[in-house]
């Protein structure tokens, strides 16, 4: 019996859509999208059109670009196809024609110059030495405009630095996020984010990432030996009750916390 | 110690005045003297001889006779290194000459003479590569975290390799874990006083980090900020980029060992992969 319920729980995990889930616990792309053309507007006097997003995904933040304003259009780079069809299945309907999406490698797909370049969710942090990330850096420099800027997002605190299990609830399901290694010696981190769904159908590991944990100093150096003129490390502000209200500014000295995330900003 | 910047002076309470006219007795604080604390709290310079021979034995498969010590403040390091072989030569590298000063006074007179002579000090900046090439240098105590650039610590390291014989090796130290990067004050018993090591802030965008050393007395007096450093924090793989960077040929890392109960066993191995702890303090190893 405890054998053939597994099995059953098993196979509607398989059926599960991790995309959807993912979608639904860690993304907020229409947030996002206003806070990418904040960032600009911040630097520049002109707003936006053109994005490009690299490590896309489902491409869900380009979706969501293009529809907030009339006239923008986006780019989404991403090495997996699946993905990208997936995306394109579920948020490219009526824009399809102002979003492009592209199979390719960050380091080396070229493509039309943007306003706006972002790399999300810490992707970047894939590319574990020095030398990859810096070649990185300057294909997003490359491809921006003249006043292009490239926006990226950093985590970090000592609560990111340890084994840690974090599960919250999300409408009927749950979402686990898991540290589940750290070594000082790379600062490289293991994570996976696992879902649970009604019934206690689990669907593990849905997404695994081996990371290198960049320090917001580390990258500003590497931007900068990348070419860009500005860096700015920003970091958000929190009310009399310590949460987060959304607003970033650019501290000359900030309090560390048990764990963080925040944007960074290169002018080209 | 923070030896490329002067240490600020220790705080002392004025004396208070009672009614009568008897002088008050000087507090322990007001008696005491803080480079004496400092050796008495922080340093071990016979157990850090011991890890150094250790090292350079295995990777080299000789003692090591002639010892640079980099940031070396009151020198009590070297002048133990040529104590300990009458074969050993060192060199103490410090900007701060009152604390060189403090240093030939209190532990360099204090050596054999033969031994005294053995023993060179310079009050110079370790940038600038001035003395004798030596087969070890050593940079401790994490004095080397006043260079806060890329280009500046590269340099350093440089100027480090720069000063090595052909086969010689340089030792230094890191610390770092969870608690590393939290505000915190640790109290110490030491031999008739505490020591408060204090990590007063952390900046998680630049990685600058505060940190204050206090002394405390029976007596209800203090030395508060006896040293003060304002350092950037660096991580073990930026050490490591930075020293090949700088033309080292290897930058390891030696992790201590532990027992059963979780303890150090003052036992250091050579590593590749480490799980994060609330705290730890390694040997990075770079061979020229």
């Amino acid at each position: 019996m405890a054998v053939a319920r597994r099995a059953r729980r098993e196979a509607a995990g398989a059926r599960f859509d991790r995309h959807a889930y993912y979608e639904r616990a860690v993304q907020d792309p229409e947030n996002d999208a206003a806070v990418l053309a904040k960032m600009f507007r911040r630097y520049r006097t002109r707003h936006p059109l053109k994005l490009r997003e690299d490590f896309c995904g489902t491409a869900t933040l380009s979706a969501h670009w293009v529809r907030g304003g009339a006239g923008r259009t986006a780019q989404g780079v991403d090495l997996d196809g699946a993905t990208l069809e997936w995306g394109r299945k579920h948020h490219l309907g009526g824009i399809e024609s102002r979003v492009s999406l592209v199979q390719g490698d960050v380091l080396t797909e070229g493509g039309p110059k943007v306003d706006v370049c972002c790399a999300m969710n810490f992707s970047y942090s894939v590319f574990k030495t020095r030398e990859l990330l810096r070649r990185y850096f300057e294909a997003a420099r490359s491809t921006l405009v003249k006043d292009g800027v490239f926006v990226l997002d950093a985590w970090g605190g000592w609560g990111s630095m340890r084994p840690e299990l974090e599960r919250k609830r999300v409408g009927n399901f749950f979402y686990e996020w898991e540290q589940a290694r750290f070594d000082p010696l790379t600062n490289e981190i293991l994570c996976h984010i696992h879902f649970e769904l009604p019934g206690g159908i689990r669907m593990d590991r849905a997404f695994s990432y081996d990371w290198r944990l960049w320090s917001v100093q580390e990258l500003r150096e590497l931007l900068i030996e990348a070419g860009f003129s500005k860096v700015h490390a920003l970091w958000e502000k929190i009310d009399d009750d310590g949460d987060e209200t959304g607003v970033f500014y650019e501290p000359r000295r900030c309090e560390t916390m048990e764990k963080w995330w925040t944007f960074v900003v290169a002018e080209r | 110690m923070a030896r490329s910047k002067s240490p600020k002076s220790p705080g002392k309470s004025p004396a208070k005045s009672k009614a009568s006219s008897k002088p008050a007795k000087p507090t322990l604080a007001e008696r005491a003297d803080r480079h004496a604390l400092y050796q008495g709290s922080v340093q071990v310079p016979e157990a850090d001889i011991a890890i150094f021979e250790d090292i350079f034995m295995k990777l080299r498969g000789r003692r090591p006779l002639t010892m640079r010590e980099d940031f070396c403040g009151t020198a009590y390091l070297s002048c133990t290194w040529v104590a300990s072989h009458p074969k050993r030569h060192a060199i103490g590298i410090d900007l701060d000459q009152p604390t060189l000063d403090w240093g030939e006074t209190h532990n360099a007179s204090t050596l054999r003479p033969a031994a005294r002579q053995r023993l060179q000090l310079l009050c110079g900046d370790v940038l600038d590569g001035v003395g004798d090439r030596a087969e070890l240098t050593c940079a401790l105590n994490f004095s080397y975290s006043v260079f806060k650039t890329r280009d500046l610590l590269r340099r350093y390291f440089e100027s480090v390799r720069e000063r090595l014989v052909d086969d010689g090796v340089f030792i230094t130290e890191l610390y770092g874990g969870t608690e590393a990067i939290v505000a915190l004050e640790e109290e110490r018993k030491c031999d008739g006083f505490v020591y408060v090591w204090e990590q007063a802030s952390y900046n998680p965008v630049t990685h600058d980090t505060s940190c204050h050393i206090h002394y405390r007395f029976k007596d209800g007096s203090r030395i508060d900020r006896a040293f003060t450093y304002d350092w950037r924090l660096w991580t073990i793989p930026e050490l490591r980029e930075l020293l090949l960077e700088a033309g080292f040929s290897s930058a390891d890392v030696w992790w201590e060992g532990v027992d059963d109960d979780g303890d150090g066993t003052g036992d250091y191995r050579p590593t590749e992969s480490e799980e994060n702890q609330e705290s730890w303090l390694v040997y990075i190893v770079a061979q020229r």
